[in-house]
Order: C-alpha cells, then structure tokens, then sequence
C-alpha cells in the first residue's frame, strides 16, 4: 500500500494505536456506527465520551454504515488500501470483511498486556493467572 | 485544507455547544452528557494520581482509592500494556512488586476477559454453565423492573446506584456486583437484561467485562451465586445508604439478614 487510509476505531483511541503509529500523518476516520447505537440504546454520554477522546485525535469523525463511510473516505483519498489495528468485538470482523471486498485491509496488533507461551487457559481466571503472572511480572 | 462535507464538527465552544450537537446528529439516544471528560488528556491526569500501594490497601471501599481509568482503558485511549507500564514505574520509584500486585491483578482480569471474548464472540450473551441457584433458567424475568431504571425502588442504596449510572456512566466496582446481585437474585431477572442496561450507561460499556462479570454474580461463570447482606454493604458503602432508607427504617431491608438466611431465602435447594 501506497496509500492508504487509516480506519481508527473504538477499542483504539489513544496514541499506542499501531495504524497511527505506523503511519503519522495520513488521513484517517472513525465512524459512529449508527446501526449499533440505535440497536443498542446507548444512552448521550457515552457518545459523547467517544467524541472528546477523538476530538484529541487526529482524525476525521464520521456516522454512519461503518464499512461504506470507511470506503468513501478511502475513495475521497484515492487510497489504495486500509490500514487499523486488531478489535476483538466481533462486529469489528464484518466489518473488516466488507471493507475487504473492494479494498485491501491491513490489520495491526496492539502491544499485548503479556504474551503467553503456552495456549491460555481460560476455564477460570485463577488458571489464567498462573500461566500470565510470571510472565507480566518479567517486565518489572 | 476544508475538511471534506461529509465530516462531523471538530471545533466546539463548550461543553454545552457539544452536547447540543450530539443531540442533533444522535437525536434518539438518551439523556446528557456524563461529568467524566473523554480524551488523553483526562485519562493522563488518572495515571498519575494511580497509587498502587493505597489501591490494594482500599480498593474495595466505595471511597477507596480506585483508579477510575476504565472508560480511558476499554476504549484504548490508555493501552493496558501503557497502565501496566506506569504501574512498574511508580512501583520502581516506590514500594516495590509488594506494593502493585492488587492493581496489576485488576488488569489481568481485563485481559482475561478479553481473552474469552475473543474465543467465544457473542457467545457471551449465553451461560457460560448452569444456573448454581436452584431456580430454572425460565423463571428469571426477560426484562428490567422499571422500578430500578428509574431509581425509585425504596432501597437508598439502589436507587443511589441506578442515579449513578445514568448520570455519570460509571459505577465502582462493589456496586456494580450488588447491583447485579440484586437483580439477578432478589428480584430474579435474567442478568442479560442487566447487561444491556449497563452496557446503555456505563462509559467503559465492554461486553466482555460486562456479560461475563454478570455471569459470575448469576452463577452460570462461577460456582456460587454471589450475594451481599445489609453488614457487608454497610462495611464497604459506609452508614450514610442506610441512614436515609426507608426501608432499612421500616424493617423491610431485603438484605439486612445473615447469609444463611438470605441463602435460604433466594435460592432453591439443590436437586438430590
Ligand atoms: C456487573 C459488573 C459489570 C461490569 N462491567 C464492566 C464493563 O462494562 N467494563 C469494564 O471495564 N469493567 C466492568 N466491570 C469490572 C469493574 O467493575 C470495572 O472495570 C471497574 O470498577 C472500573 O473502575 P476503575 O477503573 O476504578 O477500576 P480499578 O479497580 O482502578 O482497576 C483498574 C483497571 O483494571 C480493570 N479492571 C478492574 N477490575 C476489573 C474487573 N473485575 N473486570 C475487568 N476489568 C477490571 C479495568 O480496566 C480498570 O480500569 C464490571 C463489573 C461488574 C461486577
């Protein structure tokens, strides 16, 4: 990609960004997705909320179907590609998808809060935090 | 440059002037904005009041010395890994390990429910297990007692909450579990019905978190049920809740009672 477009969304709106990282500068978007805020009822403050972390952000603030308003920002730019970072909502992978059929998507990680080096264990946090502890603690 | 037409308004005079706006663009959801300021800046302010060693120390009190950081958090203003890395610093400067682990652990409950989200996706909104409680999935009801949206159940306590919640969109977490408690358990609402209601409100609305923290106080993430009685609420919560209730003056208080009575009371007992 030579010139892509940066998708920032809602679990990455702070500067540890690794799109914002990787590519200062270029134009991004965030969009309020409208069908889950209606769906959902999410009440004025949390909106709200969302819009003063962006307004310190360097980001275009859209609402709408979140894959087609990420696509005509792409298209205003003459991207050939979109770059954003890992979401683990599931709704982030539909979207991701639908971008994906008219434009190439490049998903980053985010710094992880540890790495593990076994499959995690997720019957009961107690076994989870055995196996992640040692291992967050090694960064002390 | 002019931004292109299709672009949301960056510039605002006020507060106030933002939240007209929102109200324009957002003209169905509910209610105003939160005292709690979204952004880098506000969330910069949290890290630095952190204090590792007064947080394990307190942690559990309604007045205690939480960090407040969960809105900046669970939506990546602040990364877990950056929190965590601010932690080792103050515990460098001072304290030590000792002095940290409770915070640290606190964070690990985040991951680890990110974690579970990410293998079950929306299979978060099932049970996890089966109800410990006795009481058939059925008899739990579907949706959320007016009573308790609205803040006017009786109970100080509740009603303070609820207040809470949807003014300022956070909670902490001690009153998060009685709330829930009290839904699931004494009122016997199905917790999918309070998780929306949290999810509607609460700033660091993560569904993860939420559902399957839900789950722990229903029993169907955890061996037990988790409920409260009038002391434990009284010991964390202070006396204030209580002393303008009308119902702790009646003697109606649901929840003044021992534990064994309150388990007798809310939950069947297991088939032989
Ligand atoms: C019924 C119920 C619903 C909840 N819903 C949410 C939710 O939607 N979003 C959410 O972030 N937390 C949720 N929690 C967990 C917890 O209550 C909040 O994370 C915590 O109260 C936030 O306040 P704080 O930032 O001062 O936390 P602190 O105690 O200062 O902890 C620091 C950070 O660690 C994380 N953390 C702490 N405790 C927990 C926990 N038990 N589970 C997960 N993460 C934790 C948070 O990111 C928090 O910001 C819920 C708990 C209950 C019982």
């Amino acid at each position: 990609m030579k010139q892509p477009i940066l998708w920032i969304h809602g679990e990455a709106l702070g500067p540890a960004n690794p799109a914002l990282q990787a590519h200062p500068g270029r134009p991004a978007v965030f969009v309020f997705d409208e069908a889950l805020i209606r769906e959902q009822a999410i009440s004025l403050k949390r909106l709200g909320f969302l819009y003063e972390c962006l307004l310190e952000l360097p980001v275009s603030i859209r609402k709408g179907d979140v894959a087609e308003q990420v696509l005509a920002f792409a298209r205003q730019h003459q991207a050939d590609g979109v770059i954003t970072s890992a979401a683990v909502d599931p709704r982030f992978a539909l979207i991701r998808s639908a971008i994906e059929h008219e434009l190439a998507i490049t998903v980053l990680e985010p710094e992880p809060f540890v790495a593990l080096n076994t499959p995690a264990n997720l019957q009961r946090f107690s076994r989870y935090w055995r196996q992640a502890e040692p291992l967050v603690w090694g960064g002390y | 440059m002019a931004s292109p037409p299709a672009d949301l308004p960056r510039q605002f005079a006020s507060r106030a002037e933002l939240e007209a706006q929102l109200r324009e663009l957002f003209p169905e959801a509910p209610g105003g904005l939160s005292p709690i300021r979204g952004g880098r800046q506000a969330a910069e302010q949290l890290r630095q009041a952190a204090n590792p060693a007064r947080y394990g120390r307190s942690r559990n009190f309604l007045d205690g010395a939480v960090t407040r950081l969960s809105p900046y958090i669970r939506h990546g203003v602040l990364s877990l890994a950056e929190v965590r890395e601010a932690v080792f610093q103050k515990l460098r400067a001072g304290g030590g390990r000792e002095a940290g682990e409770k915070l640290i652990n606190e964070l690990g409950w985040r991951d680890f429910w990110q974690r579970v989200w990410r293998q079950l996706g929306d299979g978060i909104w099932h049970n996890q297990e089966p109800l410990k409680t006795g009481h058939s999935p059925a008899s739990y009801a579907n949706e959320l007692p007016a009573d308790l949206a609205e803040a006017r159940t009786g109970l100080a306590c509740m009603d303070a909450f609820s207040q809470e919640l949807v003014t300022t969109g956070w909670l902490h977490n001690h009153a998060r579990m009685w709330m829930a408690a009290y839904v699931v358990h004494w009122r016997r609402v199905q917790w999918q019905a309070g998780a929306r209601w949290f999810l509607q409100h609460l700033l660091d609305g993560d569904p993860a978190s939420n559902n399957l923290s839900w789950q722990w106080v229903a029993s169907s993430f955890s061996h037990k049920p988790y409920i409260f009685n009038r002391s434990n609420l009284e010991r964390y919560a202070g006396s204030s809740l209580c002393a303008r209730c009308d119902a702790a003056a009646k003697g109606t208080c649901p929840f003044d009672a021992s534990y064994e009575a309150l388990q007798e009371r809310l939950f069947a007992p297991a088939a032989p």
